[in-house]
C-alpha cells in the first residue's frame, strides 16, 4: 500500500475562515468553539476505532471513521479526512490495514493539533 | 422557520445550528433518528427537517420513508445531509421521499439558498391548505343552505305538486279565509295501492313513474284553484275548494274515470289503484286542517280494508269448487 498523504495540505485555514460568517457579534469566537469540539472529539474517535479493531468490530470502526472523516472535512483538515475516508471504505474495517491507517491518523493529528492550536491562539489569545 | 436538525456529528450540528440561528430560524436540535422522529410528532412540530443520512440508530433515509407513509395534509419538508457524494445515495434519498439534499462539508451559501426554496414550497403548501379549508367550509355552508331550502320548499320534486308543508300551509290559509263562506270544501285523501309491489317487481324507477303518474292524474282531475299535494311516499291529498253542492260524488267519479283511463292506455307496465277517503267540510264552524285530514284518513283506511276484504272474498270464491 502506497500512502501519499504528505503531498496533501494538512489544514486548509480558508475553510475555517468561512465559518466566521456564522459568528454572532458579542459571542465568543465561533471558530474557536468548533476547534475545541474537534480537538476533544478526535481522541475520542481514535479510542473508539482502536477498541473496535481490538474487538474485531468492523462496523463500529467504520462508523467512527465516518464521523472522523466528516468532522475533519468540515474544518478543512484535509489529510485527516482523506485517511479517515480510506479507513471507512476498507473492506475489513478492523484488519491489519485498519491498524496501519489508525497509526497514520494519529501521526497526522500531532501535526494538525499544532496548526489548529496556533490558529486557536491567534483567534483567542 | 422552525427547523429540526438531526445530526450526530457535533461539528456539523454546531455549524448548522449557528448558521440557522444567525439567519433568524428557530432550531430544534436532535442527535439521533429516534429523537428526531419524536420531535417531528409533537404539536407545533417543525415543518422543515434537515436529517443526516447516516445516524447510529435510525438513519435519515429511514425517517424520510416513514414520514412519507404518514397520511398528512402538511408534509414535512425534508433535506437530507450526506457526506457520501454518491449518485446512488442521492437517488436512494430522493426515492425515500426527501425533498432536497445537501452534501457535507456544508456550503453555507448553498444551505441558505436551499432553505429559501424550501420556504417558498412550504408557503405554497400552506396557502393551498388554506384554500382547501376555505373551499371545504364553503361546501359545508352550501350543503346547510340547500338543506334549509329543501325544508322551506313547498313543492314535491317528483310530482311538482305541493308537498306536505305546502299543503298544510295553503289549506290552513284557506280554512281561515273561507270561514263563514257559503261554499263547502272537499278534502280527499288518496293512498296508492300496491306501490310496494311495483317497486319490488319493476324497480324504484317504475315506482317513481307510478307516483308521478298519480300526480298527473290528480292535476288533470282537479281545478287550478284546488290544492293538490303529495304528502309523502304513496299518500296524496286534495282540498277541493269552493264547491257548489252536492258535487262530491261527481268529483270522485271523475277521479275514478281518469285512473281507469290511465290504466286502459295499456302502455304501462303497472296498474294504478287508489284508496280514497273524502270528507266534506262546511265553513260554518271553525276547523283545523289536521282534524279534517285525520277524518279523511280514517275514511280512506276503511275503504282500503273493505277493498282487501273484497279481494280476499273474490280469491276464496275463485278457488271454490
Amino acid at each position: 500500500m502506497t500512502l501519499t498523504h504528505t503531498e496533501t495540505q494538512a489544514v486548509d485555514l480558508a475553510v475555517l475562515a468561512t465559518y466566521d460568517d456564522a459568528q454572532i457579534e458579542g459571542e465568543p469566537d465561533f471558530v474557536v468553539e468548533l476547534l475545541d469540539i474537534y480537538l476533544n472529539e478526535v481522541p475520542r474517535l481514535f479510542d473508539s476505532i482502536r477498541k473496535a479493531i481490538t474487538n474485531n468490530e468492523g462496523i463500529t470502526a467504520k462508523r467512527a471513521a465516518h464521523s472522523l472523516r466528516g468532522s475533519s472535512g468540515n474544518l478543512g483538515v484535509l489529510q485527516m479526512a482523506t485517511i479517515a475516508g480510506e479507513l471507512e471504505h476498507l473492506e475489513n474495517n478492523s484488519g491489519a490495514s485498519a491498524t496501519e491507517l489508525l497509526m497514520s491518523l494519529e501521526n497526522e493529528f500531532e501535526r494538525v493539533k499544532e496548526i489548529l492550536n496556533a490558529e486557536r491562539q491567534r483567534r483567542s489569545p | 422557520m422552525r427547523i429540526l436538525i438531526a445530526e450526530d456529528d457535533p461539528i456539523s450540528c454546531r455549524i448548522l445550528t449557528a448558521n440557522l440561528t444567525k439567519w433568524g430560524h428557530e432550531v430544534v436540535v436532535t442527535r439521533n433518528g429516534h429523537d428526531a422522529w419524536q420531535a417531528l410528532h409533537v404539536q407545533n412540530a417543525p415543518s422543515l427537517a434537515i436529517l443526516d443520512r447516516v445516524m447510529p440508530d435510525v438513519d435519515g433515509i429511514e425517517i424520510c420513508r416513514q414520514l412519507r407513509e404518514e397520511k398528512t395534509d402538511s408534509p414535512i419538508h425534508v433535506i437530507l445531509l450526506t457526506s457520501l457524494n454518491r449518485r446512488e445515495d442521492l437517488l436512494e434519498g430522493l426515492e425515500a421521499g426527501a425533498d432536497d439534499y445537501l452534501t457535507k462539508p456544508l456550503d453555507a451559501h448553498e444551505l441558505r439558498a436551499r432553505l429559501q426554496a424550501a420556504g417558498r414550497i412550504l408557503e405554497l403548501q400552506e396557502s393551498l391548505r388554506q384554500r382547501v379549508r376555505e373551499l371545504e367550509a364553503a361546501i359545508a355552508e352550501r350543503k346547510i343552505a340547500e338543506e334549509a331550502l329543501r325544508n322551506l320548499s313547498l313543492t314535491d320534486q317528483l310530482t311538482g305538486l305541493y308537498n306536505y308543508r305546502g299543503f298544510i300551509n295553503l289549506a290552513e290559509h284557506h280554512a281561515k279565509t273561507a270561514r263563514r263562506s257559503k261554499h263547502r270544501s272537499l278534502l280527499i285523501y288518496a293512498d296508492m295501492d300496491g306501490l310496494k309491489e311495483i317497486n319490488d317487481r319493476l324497480g324504484h324507477r317504475a315506482g317513481s313513474t307510478a307516483i308521478a303518474a298519480v300526480g298527473e292524474i290528480l292535476r288533470n282531475t282537479f281545478r287550478e284553484c284546488d290544492i293538490i299535494a303529495r304528502l309523502g311516499g304513496d299518500e296524496f291529498a286534495v282540498l277541493v275548494t269552493n264547491m257548489q253542492e252536492p258535487e262530491t260524488a261527481k268529483v270522485l267519479e271523475r277521479l275514478r274515470r281518469n285512473v281507469h283511463a290511465y290504466n286502459e292506455a295499456s302502455n304501462h307496465e303497472f296498474t294504478i289503484a287508489l284508496s280514497i277517503g273524502a270528507v266534506e267540510i262546511d265553513h260554518e264552524h271553525a276547523w283545523s286542517i289536521e282534524d279534517q285530514m285525520a277524518r279523511a284518513d280514517e275514511v280512506m283506511y276503511r275503504e282500503k280494508r273493505e277493498k282487501k276484504g273484497h279481494e280476499k272474498a273474490q280469491e276464496a270464491q275463485g278457488k271454490g269448487p
